[in-house]
């Protein structure tokens, strides 16, 4: 009896191949993990061992990821125990992963004008989902990403034009702007070229632009801090466009068996306990909040 | 035995015989499909798969946050959250494949009545067993409540006798004062084996809001933790168990081969993993192995010569520890 899920997930001892630190407590890290690497898509996350002192895995998405070389890249914030070890680790040694895991974003054949919002470590399946975006000629996203601390990149001035942003906001990251992938920054801070203030206050500057017909085409992805995802819920229902958020809770199996990652959505049925690990990390926004 | 034979580790237990001593736990592989994710995982390699706490009607559970990491260990308050026995038995029991190991339901009830109800349901259902859990932290009504005290705890295994004729495990709480005494009067009313022991009772508190850090308050310690403290339930309920030949499944933090050894000298007849799955999936294999090689290396052709061969030391054993 195969079910689709079977063996769709790897356990595997991942070598890390770069450990770069950033301001702000940041860290990428890429890691040698060819079975990951082959099926991991925008939303999927590994279960880590940050140490094995530790008796539980972390959860951390997949920010990248390499079919032909073979590896994934992380993006992580030094925030507890799990992730002040996981900084230590060197170039060279081994961590055990398991991934990837979730159900992942899924862009609607159609809507051509997606809107992706990563605030804070939110960012990293913004960015492998914009990366999986470049292929289809179809898709037009426009990329917004937020953080309080200085982005874990070097950002530059953005050489595509987006109608409706201020003038002076051109920071970007180079990554997305070298894929042609439309793409300006936030912040509260004040960062050069940064749009001073919140991504959703960012995010309605651009709606306001759209006539129409184009703002029926678009489509919302967010990950980030939950205040943030329910603000984006709240302007996606205001626009009334389809939305999908990847959610956070503490895990400890990650892979379905103890259902301790729930969060409350509600179905057709009623309210239900769904698990963030398997049935999400990735839910329709409206689910969520309401 | 002869040096080169392999050992089995085929071991009968209730009449069921099982590939191997481990049997994954209740609530650590939700109904029994869960880790079949993990490329390399197969539930041929264990006994036996005790399915999530299952209820007469369907349960959310509770608030998160339900789980966290502590030393050595976890917290864990689920709160039962399951889909009701209906469900479990007509959409989810259909799929298992019961070629590939064992399967053991795992009933939770807030009134002696809905045990009852619930074991009588899977009475009419292809499970290998039905293990009584009385000793569920994480629920206000009925689970420890009723394990704590050895007459509900005997009232309970008598209700749920009357509803099967299947193998009838009864799980113990160690958050009781005489647990050797609770598995006697179980013994009485008809239990057929034990599982020794479900979660400690515990709380983490977040000191900056300065509120308990899960959702339900406390939550049931599980993990390399509470292993010494397992160990000694095992050794106290085999006291009883061995005169009336009633099995044991230890567990509680166990992660290795060698664990898995002390517990089965200790006296249990197979042994239980959970929370080691949440840090390796596939440590069933490596714990298989380790058994084979120890039962080889010490010339032992099963597990079942190894089982509560504790020889203890000669001084008397104080109460106090001091
Ligand atoms: C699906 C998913 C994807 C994630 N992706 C990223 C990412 O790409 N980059 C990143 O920096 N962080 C990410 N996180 C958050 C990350 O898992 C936590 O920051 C991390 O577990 C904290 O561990 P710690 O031991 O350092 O912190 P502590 O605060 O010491 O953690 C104590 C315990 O609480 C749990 N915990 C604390 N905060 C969180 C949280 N926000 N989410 C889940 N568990 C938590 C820990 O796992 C640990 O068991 C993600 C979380 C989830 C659920
Ligand atoms: C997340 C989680 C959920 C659990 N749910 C149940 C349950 O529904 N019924 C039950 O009898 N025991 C439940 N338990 C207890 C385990 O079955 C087991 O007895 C205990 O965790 C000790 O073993 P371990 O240290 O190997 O995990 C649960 C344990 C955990 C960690
Ligand atoms: S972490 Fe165990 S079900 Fe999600």
């Amino acid at each position: 009896m195969t079910k689709p899920h079977h063996n769709s997930v790897f356990l595997e001892e991942a070598e890390i191949i770069s450990h770069q630190a950033f301001d702000g407590d940041q860290f990428i890290m890429r890691l040698l993990a060819p079975h990951c690497a082959a099926k991991a898509k925008p939303g999927s996350f590994v279960h880590l061992t940050c140490d094995p002192q530790l008796p539980m895995r972390r959860p951390i998405s997949i920010m990248r990821s390499s079919y032909n070389e073979g590896w994934i890249e992380l993006l992580y914030k030094r925030v507890g125990r799990g992730t002040t070890l996981l900084a230590q680790r060197q170039r060279g040694e081994k961590i055990s992963i398991l991934g990837p895991i979730g159900t992942p974003f899924k862009a609607t054949p159609g809507q051509s004008r997606p809107l992706l919002i990563g605030g804070g470590v939110g960012m990293p399946p913004m960015i492998f989902l914009a990366e999986s975006m470049r292929q289809e000629s179809d898709k037009q996203p426009f990329v917004i990403l937020g953080s309080e601390v200085p982005f874990p990149f070097k950002p530059t001035p953005s050489k595509i034009l987006i109608p409706g942003i201020p003038e002076g906001v051109i920071a970007s990251m180079p990554l997305l702007d070298d894929w042609g992938i439309g793409n300006r920054l936030a912040s509260q801070q004040e960062f050069s070229g940064c749009f001073q203030g919140y991504v959703t206050e960012l995010a309605q500057l651009w709606f306001r632009n759209l006539d129409r017909e184009t703002r029926s085409q678009v489509e919302i992805f967010a990950c980030g801090p939950h205040p943030m995802l329910e603000a984006v819920a709240a302007m996606a229902s205001e626009w009334q466009v389809p939305c999908q958020v990847s959610l956070e809770e503490f895990m400890a199996c990650g892979i379905g068996g103890c259902a301790g990652c729930v969060v409350e959505v509600q179905t057709a049925d009623g309210p239900a306990m769904k698990r963030v690990c398997v049935d999400g990390p990735v839910f329709e926004a409206a689910s969520v909040f309401n | 035995m002869s040096s080169n034979s392999q050992p089995t580790l085929n071991t009968d237990f209730c009449g069921m015989t099982f590939n191997s001593p481990i049997v994954l736990l209740s609530g650590c592989v939700g109904f029994g499909e869960e880790y079949t994710r993990v490329n390399g995982f197969s539930n041929r390699d264990v006994g036996a798969v005790c399915l999530k706490g299952t209820t007469q009607d369907a349960r959310l559970g509770n608030q998160p946050h339900r789980v966290y990491e502590t030393p050595q260990g976890m917290l864990n308050a689920i709160g039962l959250q399951n889909p009701g026995v209906d469900h479990v038995v007509n959409q989810i029991l259909p799929n298992l494949d019961f070629t590939e190991t064992r399967f053991i339901a795992n009933v939770s009830g807030s009134s002696v009545e809905e045990y009852y109800e619930v074991t009588r349901r899977f009475d009419d259902s292809p499970i290998d067993a039905i293990e009584i859990n009385i000793s569920c932290p994480n629920v206000k009504e009925g689970g420890v409540a009723f394990g704590n005290d050895p007459v509900m705890s005997a009232r309970v295994v008598e209700t749920c006798r009357k509803a099967t004729d299947k193998p009838l495990i009864t799980k113990l709480s160690p958050n009781q004062t005489d647990i050797a005494s609770n598995a006697k009067g179980c013994i009485e009313a008809g239990s057929d084996a034990f599982s020794v022991i479900n979660t400690l009772m515990g709380m983490a508190i977040d000191i900056e809001s300065r509120m308990p850090i899960i959702g339900n308050n406390q939550g049931g310690l599980s993990g390399p933790a509470i292993k010494p403290v397992a160990l000694l339930k095992v050794h106290q309920v085999y006291q009883v168990c061995k005169t009336h030949q009633i099995p044991i499944i230890g567990q509680g933090g166990i992660t290795t081969a060698e664990d898995a050894l002390e517990f089965i000298i200790a006296g249990a007849s197979a042994v239980g993993i959970g929370t080691a799955l949440f840090y390796d999936p596939l440590v069933c294999k490596s714990i298989n192995t380790g058994i084979t090689d120890y039962l080889k290396s010490h010339q032992l052709s099963s597990v079942d010569q190894l089982v509560g061969t504790l020889q203890m030391n000669q001084s008397q054993p104080s109460k106090c520890g001091c």
